[in-house]
């Protein structure tokens, strides 16, 4: 499945690194019309090392982004299905008696993939989502006393659907806080649409895409994301809006230090996706509804509706020092 | 439903600080107050920390008001008084106590604080040690670390109290060195301390009863220090004259209250050396002044010599003092003597200890001379079986006679009484002198110590063509208790009874070490009065110190100090880099005349400019861009140079 690489092909250099982002924008956004943002944030997300939920209604394109990411990164991808019976050993794999060898052999589970798509993961069990975030949390699982690695890099792509309510097992807040970012894909422009409905059928676009780069180009763009330098300026706004959130009245629970180590990290890549030479403000608004919206707890007397507008309204309100 | 009363445990934090504090203030108290007071204090301390643990109810004002109430007139009942540093202190603790029971918030911590700040100035009240001024720094540095940590909150650690607090005291020190030095002493106080006179005081009592009780302490404690100037005196002539009983009733001792009269310091004659000392003298609360004999020169203020060539200042030593003195080891006093005073010194109450008259008659039969009598006796009382000891038996009516002929044991008061009767007898004028014998040289601060063990009683006798001469019968049978001191003679017979000689001289090395830092401490800190401030300031350059010019050095020195301190905090305060890309940027946005709204980017707010269409598109993009690359980006000052030109070419 997965589209290697060759060391020859493999560009190097900084604008080589740069090609390979734009690249990237580009053939995501021929499959997926009309959501640049998020095509940025997921790409941003991949590079700060996170892990994406995407939350939306069925039929938005949340399969399609993933796979998309997939290929066009040239990683290896394993879809799982949420379901109420899955169980942990579906997803980290199971030892299997080998007759003729006699003794035990392990048969990994799609975990053991570069990408993998958790498709509808609040319709599982705790028990099977906790088997996955332990493996998102430490890169690695732990089969019959035995710890496996997982590969690199390992990007997870989560799905849920909000509108299920009957049946399902919502991620708690705790688990949430695992996903660096969590997007909403949302309904397309008009314009879109009608090209999504006269155009050709996505799936097969799907098939023929290219892969742009490969999992060592990721790897060395991880690290070079983590160079992008983040001023005092900045961390001062960064400070302002946790700040904030911690004292507002419409929040109950504001970003943790963790929360705003993941907010820098994930602006850090959405600055370098972006081309800034730094961590500018604007790479922190681009992501902060990503990062917090997940994270805060809205007051129960709140007047917003989404998270998305609460953290707009976070926004709106900290002055940029 | 309020419970108004009730603690909801956010005091927890700070409240063991608040405790420390106060438990620390109150400490030195302890010894000095009485003991129900402790009791109520620790009482109330545990009790207010157990209630804000279990996040309890304080008690009820009427309960406060009753404790209050009760423990006023506790203080009152036990010192029947409430002011003055005893009952003072004792009120101001044990209120602080009960107060520690109202504390519900913040404000009421400061209080307690406070308080405990006045608990430790009030212990400076009482007698300071060594150890005092390290205990207050420590005191301090706990009261204000408690501080910190309770306005500071959730935001500083407790280390970090605890360093500001250090930090604090530190640039404090100078300020308060300045004054120590500078603030002019007065010789007498602006208020006067009323001094506790309930508090027993050892030293020499007004009157002597050998044989009533043992009255002698081997207290360690020091009456006085002496520094000589010149060579110190050999060990047989340190008598420290200090009263002179005069009175016998047949059975105690007593002196006359010293009526001054200037003539007696010409009754002295000095012969030989004179020497030169300094007496640095605990207070005793008396009136007595203690001097080599004879005394013949001192600085004291208001001390003058009695009839009986005593030294008594007119006011009680409350606090130490040091003065200088000079005395003749050899002279003749007042050789003429009238016949009404040699009677009035051979007085003995009629029938009282006759068989020691009958035996002086006797023995002065066989003598044939005053001087031979004298001897004679000081041979029976040597080669006789007497014995000195610290622990005489009781001795009933006619002691004299009861010890001479039955008891024989005895310490330097049952000698020098029974000589003193005995000379009486035959009609020798004999007095009897109160005062220090001995004392032990320091070698570390090269000074005196006499400690209240070496205390020590003599005679007096008058002989005709002498003067008053002195004896020491206790000489006669304890050679060694004058050779050597009390306090070596005891510690030679703990050694050898038990058999570790050296470590008690170890201990006693370490004891003749920690006595010379106190001595130092004495003459240089608490010691620091009128004269030595002026000599110091002298010494310093100060040309005739006086109040006015003590008190403008010592503002200018405060001043100076205090702009000397905030310059050097100043200095170590970095101000966050100024960030010029950002008023540069702040330029930009005045002469667009256009402001961000809160929250909106550089990027955001060029876009709505742009928009507006009043100013150049490429202007804006490139400012906005320079400044972003400048202030957040790796720019450096390459864009922050681009910056500054296209905000310096807007026009």
């Amino acid at each position: 499945m997965q589209r290697s690489t060759t060391l020859e092909s493999l560009p190097t250099g900084r604008s080589a690194q740069r090609e390979v982002i734009e690249r990237a924008r580009q053939a995501l956004g021929t499959i997926i019309l009309g959501k640049d943002e998020q095509i940025s944030l997921a790409i941003a997300c991949l590079l700060a090392r996170g892990h994406l939920l995407i939350e939306d209604l069925p039929g938005l394109g949340k399969t399609m982004l993933a796979q998309a990411l997939a290929r066009v990164l040239g990683l290896s991808f394993r879809r799982i299905q949420f379901t109420s019976d899955l169980l942990p050993a579906d997803i980290i794999g199971v030892s299997v008696f080998r007759q003729e060898s006699g003794e035990f052999e392990f048969q990994p589970g799609p975990v053991f993939s570069q990408l993998i798509l958790a498709d509808e993961v609040n319709r599982a069990t705790p028990k099977a989502q906790s088997a996955l975030l332990e493996a998102m949390e430490e890169q690695q699982v732990s089969v019959d006393g035995s710890t496996r690695e997982l590969p690199t890099p390992f990007f997870v792509v989560a799905t849920q659907n909000p509108g299920d309510q009957i049946g399902t097992f919502p991620l708690p807040e705790s688990q949430l806080d695992r996903f660096l970012m969590r997007v909403e894909i949302g309904y397309p422009n008009e314009e879109s649409e009608r090209e999504l409905i006269a155009g050709e059928d996505r799936r097969s676009m799907l098939r023929e895409i290219e892969a742009v780069t490969g999992p060592e180009m990721l790897i060395a763009l991880q690290e070079v994301v983590r160079e992008v330098p983040v001023k005092d300026a900045l961390i001062s706004y960064v400070q302002a809006l946790v700040r904030h959130t911690r004292e507002s009245a419409d929040i109950d629970i504001g970003l943790s230090p963790r929360g705003a180590q993941a907010l820098v990290a994930a602006a850090r890549a959405y600055a370098y996706v972006e081309n800034h030479s730094g961590v500018y403000p604007d790479d922190v608004q681009a992501v902060f509804a990503s990062v917090a919206g997940h994270r805060l707890k809205p007051a129960g007397s709140t007047r917003f509706r989404s998270p998305a507008e609460l953290c707009q309204h976070v926004l709106d309100s900290v002055a940029i020092p | 439903m309020s419970r108004p009363r009730g603690t909801d445990g956010s005091l927890l934090t700070s409240l063991p600080w608040t405790l420390s504090a106060l438990i620390v203030a109150m400490a030195p108290h302890i010894p000095f107050i009485p003991i129900w007071i402790t009791v109520i204090f620790v009482g109330c301390v545990v009790w207010r920390y157990v209630i804000e643990r279990r996040r309890g109810v304080l008690p009820s004002p009427w309960l406060r008001g009753a404790l209050a109430l009760g423990c006023f007139l506790g203080v009152l009942a036990t010192y029947s008084s409430v002011s003055g540093v005893g009952p003072g202190s004792a009120l101001l603790a044990v209120m602080a106590a009960l107060k520690l029971l109202e504390t519900r918030k913040r404000r009421d911590q400061f209080v307690l604080l406070f308080l405990s700040i006045f608990l430790v100035m009030s212990s400076l009240l009482r007698e300071q040690f060594l150890w005092s001024l390290p205990y207050l720094v420590v005191s301090m540095l706990i009261i204000m670390s408690a501080w910190l940590r309770m306005s500071a909150g959730e935001s500083q650690t407790a280390r970090q109290s605890f360093m500001t607090g250090g930090r604090l005291l530190l640039y404090a020190a100078p300020l308060a060195i300045a004054m120590w030095i500078f603030f002019p002493r007065l010789s007498t106080p602006f208020w006067a301390v009323p001094i506790d006179t309930s508090r027993a005081t050892t030293g020499l009592s007004d009157t002597m009863s050998p044989g009533d009780i043992s009255e002698l302490s081997m207290s360690d404690e020091v009456a006085f220090r002496v520094s000589f100037e010149g060579d110190v005196p050999a060990a047989r002539d340190r008598y420290w004259r200090g009263l002179v009983l005069t009175r016998f009733n047949g059975r105690t001792w007593s002196g006359r209250e010293p009526s001054i009269s200037r003539s007696s310091r010409e009754q002295v004659q000095p012969l030989g050396e004179r020497v030169d000392y300094e007496v640095t003298l605990e207070p005793t609360r008396q009136q007595w002044v203690f001097a080599l004999d004879m005394p013949y020169a001192w600085s004291l203020s208001r001390t003058f010599m009695g009839p009986q060539q005593q030294l008594a200042r007119t006011t009680p030593i409350d606090q130490r003092i040091a003065y200088k003195a000079s005395s003749y080891t050899d002279f003749r006093v007042e050789t003429d003597l009238s016949s009404m005073y040699r009677n009035w010194y051979s007085e003995l109450p009629s029938g009282s200890n006759p068989r020691t008259a009958e035996l002086a008659r006797e023995m002065r039969a066989a003598a044939g001379s005053d001087q031979a009598f004298v001897n004679a006796v000081l041979q029976k009382l040597h080669e006789e079986e007497y014995y000195y000891t610290l622990e005489p038996p009781p001795l009933g009516r006619n002691p004299v006679d009861r010890f001479l002929f039955d008891t024989r044991r005895g310490f330097c008061e049952h000698y020098a009484s029974a000589f003193s009767v005995l000379m009486r007898s035959v009609n020798i004028p004999t007095r009897i002198v109160l005062g220090y014998h001995g004392g032990e040289l320091n070698p570390m601060g090269g000074h005196l110590i006499v400690r209240q063990s070496d205390a020590h009683a003599w005679t007096e006798i008058w002989l005709d063509g002498i003067g008053w001469h002195r004896v020491d019968p206790t000489a006669a049978v304890a050679p060694e208790r004058i050779e050597m001191s009390a306090s070596d003679a005891a510690l030679d017979g703990i050694g050898e009874a038990w058999g570790f000689a050296a470590p008690s001289r170890l201990l006693h090395q370490m004891t003749l070490t920690w006595d010379a830092l106190n001595a130092k401490w004495n003459d240089w800190i608490l010691g620091y009065g009128p004269e030595t401030q002026n000599s110091f300031l002298k010494w310093l350059g100060m040309e005739d110190p006086t109040w006015r010019k003590m008190m403008l050095t010592l503002v200018g020195l405060v001043v100076g100090l205090i702009m000397l301190i905030s310059v050097l905090l100043m200095s170590r305060y970095r101000p966050p880099a100024k960030d010029e890309a950002a008023i540069l940027y702040q330029r930009f946005v005045k002469r667009l005349g256009q402001t961000p709204d809160t929250g909106e980017t550089a990027q955001v707010f060029a876009l709505r400019v742009r928009e507006s269409g009043r100013v150049q598109a490429a202007m804006v993009d490139e400012i906005t861009d320079a400044y972003l690359d400048a202030r957040y980006g790796n720019g450096g000052d390459e864009a922050f140079a681009r910056l500054k030109e296209a905000v310096g070419a807007m026009r």
